[in-house]
């Protein structure tokens, strides 16, 4: 195990309870995180993103379950396996907000309106840390101030309600960050702003990548943010990672027809309004009647008798792994 | 946040002067009149047409309608709320007599279904789907719909002369010196009193701290590795608390509506008990006095309200447009 990893997940396997129906949202998941860079998580919704993080933190909805696999945190004191500790115990509080922080989708609904923003980001910090009141405060004004937000003096004691969008998302990323967590897991972090703030909120991230050596796993579903962020990419499709790579190898050389469909739907600037955008045929299939096999084959032009049943995963090279009985670059 | 207190303060004025003028009209249109009232039915026959006339006249009741009101309200903004016209008795004097009763009542009712309305309802959102919250959300399905008089006529039947352990009515009895000694006397109607409003409190809460534990930040505060009852408490509850004050605000005059009913059940010397034989006798001045303190309490707890959520709520302002 190389020693910037800090995080692993292994045959991850989350399954959803449903009137007696089985929803198997996370269907055998394998990746890692580290230190320093940014995995992206791709894919479109219902894939099973949001559910990989959300097992990560054990902050999954009640009637599912993580049924197999192992998410192993890979801490200075020694391996921790998440999935062997209890949802609320001890041990998952410890790990929350201190060691493994998470900033959701919409700032606005995230952070709680009845509570100053300096309160809520002094929370994280009175249950991790044995600072006094006002060391809490200073170390919360020090944070809004690193994460740009103008005159917190005055900012650490409003509401949610007076920031704009793009300072909520600042304040969040603030309260994330207040414990100096090895791993930030932000779930599709800039969907709710506009995009002049997305490439401000990005830029804070790919900051703290560098300064702090935090492992980010991004989730997102914009190619464009891939491009820009990651240094690794997972695409997601029905619960599985079907490509994974380095940027430039899922970008640049897709393997997976499910990537590069997904890549030839981006319009791209200059091609003029006439440009042919190539939607994914049909739709995604019920995630409580999956197809047998490959998931994807049912909307794959390469589909053949071969996958009716799951393929492997196999390595491109030794970064990039595809999970396809037809990859582009020839047969496994 | 002051000038809009005082704003809404003066909005009441024009506010009273409207309704006092609509109750005055809804009494005119009452068949009847409060001297026919007076005189018992088996003797109606024995009295004689003049004499009646005579009384009315004596009384003022056969001057028009506006002369009759304008005369009324002249007097009532001076301070001058009349004298009851079967008893002779000033008006003031009689609600001022009658008033700390229906407050106690009223209060111990409110006190009551506010801790254990919210209590158990906010019990029964943490234990969503077991059998204690199935349990209470029938319970409060039949407080919220079976009428208080009943209940209040149960309990005397079960507590008060079954059992024995509570008196059936009545609030002072000769011998009573302090507020521990009618204790007992005020359980049953504070209790019948609170039920329909506990339940309807913690239906309400339920719901409200339901709604309040499905929110993202709940989820935030849960990610940030605080204990559970701290999540549950500081960041569900608290917000489920605004709804619920709104709702107990806007139940407070029902609260002394409803002590109407409860007063003449266990025989409790409130204003409701003294309403209910005002309308019966037509005795106008005194129905305009209790129904306009009525509806006093009514736009009081309206704008106690909206104190409180913009006390609760930071993200209310008062007072802005």
């Amino acid at each position: 195990m190389p020693s910037d990893t800090a995080l692993t997940v292994r045959n991850l396997k989350t399954y959803f309870y449903n009137n007696n129906r089985c929803n198997k949202a996370v269907n055998g998941v394998s990746f890692s995180i580290r230190r320093g860079k940014t995995l992206c998580i791709v894919g479109e919704s219902g894939c099973g993103k949001s559910v990989t993080a959300s097992s990560i933190m054990q902050l999954l909805p009640e009637l599912s379950r993580i049924e197999e696999g192992n998410i192993v945190y890979h801490a200075k004191t020694g391996d921790v396996h998440i999935e062997r500790l209890e949802r609320n115990s001890d041990e998952m509080r410890s790990l929350r907000g201190a060691e493994i922080a998470m900033i959701f989708q919409d700032p606005m609904t995230a952070l709680n309106p009845a509570y100053t923003i300096g309160f809520q980001i002094g929370e994280t910090l009175k249950y991790h840390t044995a600072m006094s009141a006002s060391e809490i405060r200073t170390r919360s004004l020090e944070l809004l101030r690193d994460m740009g937000i103008s005159l917190p003096e005055q900012r650490i004691d409003e509401y949610p309600h007076q920031y704009s969008g793009g300072m909520r998302q600042r304040a969040m990323i603030a309260m994330a960050m207040a414990c100096n967590p090895k791993i930030l897991i932000a779930d599709e972090p800039t969907t709710a702003l506009d995009v002049t703030i997305q490439a401000q909120i990005f830029e804070l991230m790919d900051n703290l990548k560098v300064e702090y050596k935090t492992a980010i796993m991004l989730i997102t579903h914009d190619m464009g943010v891939v491009a820009e962020l990651a240094d690794e990419v997972a695409v997601m499709y029905m619960g599985n990672i079907v490509e994974s790579g380095t940027v430039d190898d899922v970008l640049r050389r897709p393997q997976h027809p499910y990537t590069q469909a997904l890549l030839d739907s981006i319009p791209v600037l200059g091609r003029g309004k006439q440009q042919k955008i190539k939607a994914i045929s049909g739709s995604t299939p019920d995630a409580y009647d999956r197809p047998v096999g490959c998931q994807f084959a049912p909307r794959c032009e390469k589909a053949t008798i071969a996958c009716n049943e799951m393929p492997l995963d196999t390595s491109i090279t030794t970064s990039h792994t595809v999970r396809c009985w037809h990859p582009r670059d020839g047969a496994p | 946040m002051l000038t809009y207190i005082i704003r809404r303060i003066l909005i009441l004025i024009p506010m009273l002067f409207g309704i006092s003028f609509l109750v005055y009209l809804g009494l005119e249109f009452t068949p009847g009149d409060a001297v026919s009232h007076m005189i018992p039915p088996d003797l109606a026959n024995q009295v004689s047409a003049e004499k009646l006339e005579a009384i009315r006249e004596s009384l003022g009741l056969n001057k028009s309608f506006l002369h009759r009101y304008w005369s009324w309200l002249s007097h009532a903004v001076r301070g001058d709320f009349g004298h009851s016209i079967s008893g002779g008795v000033s008006i003031s004097k009689i609600v001022l007599d009658r008033l700390p009763a229906t407050l106690e009542l009223s209060a111990a009712a409110l006190i009551i279904s506010t801790i254990l309305g919210i209590m158990l309802g906010t019990y029964s959102a943490l234990h969503k789907g077991t059998y204690t919250d199935s349990g209470l959300t029938a319970v409060g399905m039949l407080g919220v719909s079976i009428p208080e008089f009943f209940f209040g006529l149960v309990a005397i039947l079960i507590f008060a002369l079954k059992l024995g352990w509570l008196p059936v009515g009545g609030r002072l009895m000769p011998g009573m010196e302090s507020w521990i000694d009618h204790l007992p006397n005020i359980i049953l109607p504070a209790l019948v009193l609170s039920l329909m409003m506990t339940a309807g409190v913690m239906r309400y809460s339920r719901s409200s701290m339901l709604d309040a534990l499905n929110k993202e930040f709940v989820k935030t505060a849960r990610a940030k590795g605080m204990p559970e009852w701290r999540v549950n408490f500081l960041h569900g509850f608290r917000v489920a608390l605004t709804p619920v004050v709104v709702i107990i605000g806007f139940r407070l005059p029902t609260l002394i509506g409803g002590s109407v009913i409860i007063e003449e059940v266990f025989q409790w010397p409130g204003v409701g008990a003294e309403f209910i034989q005002a309308v019966r006798g037509q005795d106008y001045p005194l129905v305009m006095m209790i129904a306009l303190f009525s509806v006093f309490a009514m736009l009081m707890a309206s704008l106690i309200v909206d104190v409180l959520t913009a006390w609760i709520d930071p993200r209310v302002r008062l007072g802005e447009e």
